[in-house]
């Protein structure tokens, strides 16, 4: 009984260690990348050299780098905010006041999610422009807040949520507003912290739009710049790396800091 | 009676405020959504090269069908779906599960290890991943493999039309599995402990608390994994464009153009070759019809439902 | 007091509304004494889309500081963009018809010429008369002129080479003059004595692209479509004999076969291969690699055994356009016509800096380009590429080029396992390019 005990958490950790390593590895990678030269990174070298001052040097100077860094972050973090309480708030509508009309209009939302970008990409285009949002970040924003995807996620978790909790408010006589946002948010910790951490991704890494909407180098975010570095005949391959590296932390520390919410469920906090 | 109308004048009110929070979506999605829709629509009815347009009515759709390029792509992008889509929510669903067991040590470490892929930048992977698939015997997967006697001759990974396929499969579920699984990890917080002690007393081992309580515990974030994963893959662009030859402006796809996917596709149509708008249009609402139907039967199959009851 | 505010809003914006009508009033005023005036100073701002930081980007900001001086109230801001980003970006532009975010000046690939030129008729500005063509490479000017106009300004050369190994060909037993004026079955024998001798490949091989081809093609003076632009696959005996070479050189062995520019670049950096055929742009990835120094030299490209083709050829190249809708239309054609059609000391100059070699005719007689290499054990490379370049045989490139090299690389893997035939995928390819480019 308890060999086999052994022998399970062996499998299990084996298991988790492949995942980890293999999905580690490239992060690596990049991270060794960015201490190379151009010629090692190309020959697959996959130790670390002496490069990265170089590498760092030549992204800093080449690029207004902070400035980028801040177009990306200002983007991305007010998207991810009004995103997840613009949605969130539709999701609760959608699934709490049950109604035939906005079931119609939530499987138009649904159908909606379907369509490749690249085919609304021409009609969006005219009418940013007709609204005077063309080389604007208010373009990427507006056009990113009410996120078909998350609206779904977050109705497929409302479906969790105890409805009797909410009748229970009701007949304490807690406002509807109230309920939501002092009892139902609060309780889907995880979900808002998963919700954050698809938002934040997606615009942090958003890149047909913006490269259609933006024009000027001063309102370019970290994926444009990135995609510029690499298209050249001959591209540096340790800058590249760097600028990549410098991109992928913010994404990290958000990730890192939200996954401890995926401890708290509803079940604590309802309870109290 | 008066109760009557007291329950009619709640369900008004209910009503003003289902309405007052959906608005702002609302209002945002018929602006920036609903009205390029339409006009894309519009669009697939027309015949453009470039500026010069032309009303054609439904012939776009009609000459889809005999668009041999048309139909590889479809093909592809349905072996991508068929065999990608499962294996990797599988995986998914399982690594969330171990890592929300609370005896395992390092959680926050493998999880943000697991999850890192999806945040590693594509110009990055698709670089290493390009390397490692060489298809020499100096490429770092051969290497590994033929050192290991699990083969004798180097695999043309990237060169064959067949394991092209496969190293893209590969490459996304290295990319998507960790990505999936904080969906699941964070719908698991919101199963009762309650369910998993009593399973215990019952004597139930883990495998059975997975299937029989997990499993439909997580049926709406299973149902929302899968249709997000479908349409993902429908549209599935970055990985066959950037891991074939030459990016977006390799002469084809993949070997073949055996990583031709309906995205490439419309994107060719769109900005490689010269311009066809209205044909792109029309390949773009042919996913949206696969699409909804396989959303449909995947919340058919869950019994998952989302009309009013 | 909300009716007070929306007063004032709107005064605020009438008002800035009409300074915009004054301003717009005066420098069109301003651009119309220019047009009487032409010894007038130039002003405006000027945007120019690019695509490689290390390339075409630098190189247009050395034009812009040389415009500058002579013309210090343009401002000229140029914008660094990946290739398949700015095309995405200006096709949007362009089929939206929204001229707000067009730039002034834009840099196309010559294979795209004839595309854009062709999908968005009055989008680009006619040159035909504001720049002396007589001082360009007769290619290169034929590829950017639709229907007796001249569109672009032409830039930067793809005019081919056979870049090889001196040690690997001399333990071959071969001498550079060997390598002169061969033709494709000379250039697979000497591959094969390379093997032999020395166990490296003679050259890499990229099965999914169509470089090869082209330039193949373009040897002998054909392309995919006929004169009319009609495609022209299943009886171009030039292609079918272009295909049997690569095939050929896919399967004799003496090729080691690549996936993508990355793994290219690896094969000849590492010393893997003996050579490479390419466009003269590839010199600085060559040369990258700085232990080589010495050991390479460059020889014509071969020619295919068929009458009519030469040692000459091209792949890729770029040219400037100015787009009709810009707002300083005049401008932007002075600055291309001042530095890229009269400024000789610049080629020079990006030669060295850059590595471009120009299409600009009286440029190639400068100091730049008689300079040996050393990495080219001395050879004067670049007088040897402007010796060939006059050579390439002009063609049309049509608007379909990439259509067609589809069609036909969508089989090449059939071609290869001899499940199809040269003449039954060509017959198949050309189907389906007639379908999609109906």
């Amino acid at each position: 009984m308890k060999a086999s005990k052994i022998l399970k958490k062996i499998l299990v950790y084996g298991f988790l260690i492949i995942a980890f390593v293999a999905s580690v590895f490239p992060f690596y990678w990049m991270i060794t990348g960015m201490t190379n030269s151009s010629v090692d990174v190309i020959k697959g070298k996959l130790t670390f050299g002496d490069q990265m001052i170089n590498n760092l040097k030549t992204v800093f100077n080449s690029y207004d780098l902070g400035r980028i860094f801040l177009n990306s972050l200002k983007i991305s973090l007010i998207t991810m905010v009004l995103s997840l309480l613009i949605s969130s708030m539709a999701a609760y509508g959608f699934e709490f006041y049950p109604s035939k009309h906005r079931d119609r209009i939530y499987n138009i939302f649904l159908l909606s999610m379907m369509i490749p970008f690249a085919a609304l990409m021409i009609p969006l285009f005219k009418l940013t422009v007709k609204f005077g949002m063309l080389d604007k970040h208010i373009a990427i924003i507006l056009t990113s807040i009410a996120s078909v995807f998350l609206i779904f996620f977050f109705r497929q978790n409302f479906k969790s949520f105890p409805k009797e909790i909410i009748q229970a408010a009701r007949v304490d006589g807690a406002g509807e507003f109230k309920i939501f946002y002092s009892i139902v948010m609060p309780s889907m910790k995880s979900t808002y912290a998963a919700g954050a951490i698809y938002s934040f991704m997606t615009s942090w890494n958003a890149y047909l739009w913006p490269l259609i909407i933006l024009q000027t180098d001063k309102q370019k975010t970290m994926t444009l710049l990135i995609s510029s570095l690499s298209s050249a005949y001959f591209p540096e391959y340790g800058v590249i790396m760097t600028a990549i590296v410098i991109a992928t932390l913010p994404m990290i520390v958000i990730f890192f800091t939200l996954q401890r919410h995926f401890v708290e469920g509803i079940t604590g906090s309802v309870k109290q | 009676m008066a109760e009557v109308t007291k329950s009619n004048s709640f369900e008004k009110t209910q009503n003003r405020y289902g309405w007052f929070f959906i608005s702002f979506a609302l209002i945002l999605i018929v602006i920036f959504l609903l009205y390029p829709i339409v006009y894309s629509f519009y669009l697939s009815t027309t015949e453009t090269k470039g500026m010069v347009q032309k009303f054609v009515g439904f012939s776009n759709y009609a000459r889809l069908f005999k668009d041999p390029m048309f139909i590889k792509a479809l093909k592809n992008t349905f072996i991508f779906l068929i065999i990608q889509v499962p294996i990797m929510l599988f995986l998914s669903l399982l690594l969330a599960t171990i890592l929300n067991d609370k005896s395992i040590k390092f959680k926050g470490i493998f999880r943000t290890g697991i999850f890192l892929p999806a945040v590693t930048s594509l110009v990055a992977y698709t670089i290493l991943f390009k390397m490692m698939f060489n298809s020499g015997a100096d490429g770092m997967v051969n290497k590994a493999l033929m050192s290991m006697h699990i083969i004798k001759e180097p695999i043309q990974w990237l060169l064959d039309p067949f394991w092209s396929k496969v190293t893209v499969m590969l490459a996304l579920t290295w990319r998507w599995t960790g990505y999936n699984m904080i969906f699941f990890l964070s719908a698991m917080q919101n199963i009762p402990d309650e369910l998993y002690e009593a399973a215990e007393i019952d004597g139930a081992n883990k495998a059975h608390q997975f299937w029989y309580i997990t499993v439909p515990m997580l049926k709406p974030t299973i149902v929302f994994t899968t249709v997000t994963s479908t349409i993902g893959t429908l549209q599935l662009f970055d990985e066959p464009m950037n891991l074939s030859t030459g990016g977006p402006s390799g002469t084809t796809t993949g070997p073949g153009n055996s990583l031709l996917t309906l995205s490439v596709y419309i994107y060719n149509l769109c900005f490689k070759y010269t311009p066809k708008f209205g044909y792109a249009a029309a390949v773009s609402y042919v996913i949206v019809i696969i699409a909804a139907i396989l959303t449909v039967i995947e919340f058919k199959v869950a019994g998952d439902n989302n009309e009013s009851k | 007091m909300k009716k007070v505010i929306s007063l004032l809003l709107i005064s605020v914006m009438l008002f800035s509304t009409t300074s915009c009508g004054k301003k717009a009033d005066e420098s069109a005023s301003k651009s119309d004494k220019e047009g009487t005036e032409t010894q007038a100073e130039k002003s405006g701002k000027l945007t120019i889309w690019a695509w490689d930081p290390n390339f075409n980007v630098a190189i247009m900001n050395e034009a812009k500081t040389r415009y500058q001086k002579d013309n210090p109230k343009v401002e000229i801001e140029v914008v660094d963009l990946a290739k398949a980003d700015l095309e995405q970006k200006l096709h949007t532009n362009l089929a939206s018809g929204v001229k707000e975010g067009l730039p002034d000046i834009v840099l196309i690939e010559d294979y795209n010429a004839q595309k854009f030129l062709k999908s968005y008729p009055g989008a680009f500005a006619d040159l035909t008369n504001k720049i002396n063509y007589k001082d360009f490479a007769d290619y290169k000017v034929s590829l950017m002129t639709l229907d007796g106009k001249t569109y672009g300004v032409p830039f930067d050369s793809g005019v081919a080479g056979l870049f090889y190994r001196t040690d690997y060909l001399e333990q071959a037993g071969y001498k550079p003059e060997d390598l002169n004026n061969i033709t494709w079955d000379k250039f697979i024998e000497i591959g094969k004595k390379v093997k032999e001798k020395t166990g490296k490949a003679m050259i890499g091989i990229d099965p999914n692209d169509g470089g090869f081809i082209r330039i193949m093609l373009q040897s002998a003076g054909q392309w995919y479509f006929d004169k009319d632009g009609n495609p022209n696959l299943a009886n171009n005996a030039v292609l079918k004999e272009a295909l049997k070479v690569f095939k050929t050189i896919y399967n004799s062995g003496i090729a080691k076969v690549t996936n993508g520019w990355d793994e290219g670049c690896k094969a000849f950096n590492s010393g893997d291969v003996a050579s490479v055929i390419s466009g003269v742009w590839m010199t600085g990835s060559i040369k990258a690699e700085a232990s080589q120094s010495g050991k390479w030299r460059v020889a014509p490209i071969p020619r295919l055994n068929i009458e009519g083709s030469v040692n000459a050829s091209n792949l890729g190249g770029s040219s400037w356009y100015v787009l009709d809708s810009s707002k300083n239309k005049d401008v932007a054609i002075d600055f291309l016509n001042s530095i890229y059609a009269k400024d000789n000391d610049f080629y020079q100059k990006i030669l060295v800096s850059n590595g471009a070699v120009g299409t600009y005719i009286p440029a190639q007689s400068g100091s730049a380009y008689s300079q040996p290499d050393e990495f080219f054990s001395g050879q004067k490379v670049y007088s040897d590429f402007s010796e060939w370049m006059k050579k390439i045989p002009p063609i049309n490139y049509g608007q379909y080029t990439y259509e067609a090299d589809s069609a036909i690389f969508a089989l090449m893997p059939d071609i290869f396992s001899n499940k199809l035939s040269v003449d039954d995928a060509l017959k198949k390819a050309e189907d389906q390019l007639k379908n999609q480019i109906k």
